[in-house]
């Protein structure tokens, strides 16, 4: 009962939270002012369900193509907070599909990857 | 009334090779409308798709601080002044400039900070970056200007380049240029 689901605008990604497969999506653009009003809601969502006592896993699927450096700090915080999980035993796991047109997003996946210890997959999209 | 000398303003922009260009008060939504209208305008000339990404989140990262600044300083909505050139030069690198009037000592701290990062190599760069991420966010939820600057360092060709200019009324006019 407790998803998420907050709808791409221009500057914003679709954000997707469910509570009972543990599928957290985001995809679009995120360009916002202030990446922490738009983040929050996902970061509560993810704290609440990182302390689920039955262990369900967390499954993370960006396809998010461009992110202002607000953006990038309030990724890291989630990625932090992953991190923080795993090492607390939690089974979780990230991928992020990039079309391979846009090795920007890909460069910018594998930094965040550096600092992350969990299974975390950067997998181009077929096609284009 | 004078006459704007509207083909003056047309020779120089065709002069510095200007694609996009724009001066006023600048919204949340006019900085996604230009930065739609320049992504579309670089895919139509077929620009390589990463000079497109890095000169479109150039521009992101340049925008929103001007409008930060404004906001810090409690600024109107309307007050937020910015104006923003990109070009592409001769040897098909663009460039990617913005302006606005700013506190001469916000100015001279801004210069100063961009004269370090000109010192920095890459992997420098990256380091510092990835520090500043760390740093804690300012108390309105921003990550500060700073860390828009590393970016933009971290992906123009050549290091930044700063001028700040007295103006009448004892403001300058701050202009940073980064070149993709």
């Amino acid at each position: 009962m407790d998803d998420l689901c907050i709808p791409a605008t221009a500057s914003s990604p679709s954000v997707s939270a469910i509570w009972d497969t543990g599928l957290v999506q985001l995809a679009g653009d995120s360009y916002p002012e202030n990446s922490y009003e738009l983040f929050a809601p996902l970061i509560a969502w993810l704290e609440r369900y990182l302390l689920r006592e039955d262990d369900q896993p967390l499954k993370l699927e960006l396809g998010l193509l461009y992110l202002n450096t607000s953006s990038v700090k309030s990724m890291m915080d989630i990625f932090d907070l992953l991190e923080e999980a795993h090492r607390g035993g939690r089974t979780l796991q990230v991928t992020w599909h990039y079309s391979p047109r846009n090795e920007r997003v890909a460069e910018l996946a594998e930094e965040f990857r550096e600092d992350c210890s969990f299974p975390f997959a950067i997998t181009p999209l077929n096609g284009n | 009334m004078k006459t704007i000398d509207l083909l003056g303003l047309r020779d120089s922009f065709a002069e510095h090779r200007v694609l996009l260009c724009f001066n006023g008060p600048i919204s949340k939504s006019l900085i996604e409308d230009i930065g739609n209208a320049l992504r579309g305008y670089m895919e139509a000339e077929l620009a390589p798709a990463n000079a497109t990404m890095d000169v479109f989140a150039v521009y992101i990262e340049m925008a929103q601080n001007i409008r930060h600044y404004s906001r810090k300083r409690g600024d109107s909505d309307l007050t937020a002044i910015a104006t923003l050139a990109i070009a592409r030069e001769e040897d098909g690198h663009y460039a990617v400039s913005a302006g606005n009037l700013v506190d001469p000592e916000d100015g001279e701290r801004l210069v100063a900070t961009i004269e370090a990062l000109a010192r920095l190599d890459k992997p420098a760069l990256k380091e510092s970056y990835k520090r500043r991420l760390r740093e804690p966010r300012c108390t309105d939820g921003h990550s500060g200007a700073g860390l828009g600057l590393l970016d933009i360092a971290r992906k123009s060709s050549q290091p930044l380049s700063a001028r700040l200019t007295p103006q009448p009324g004892g403001r300058c006019f701050f202009s940073l240029q980064a070149t993709i």
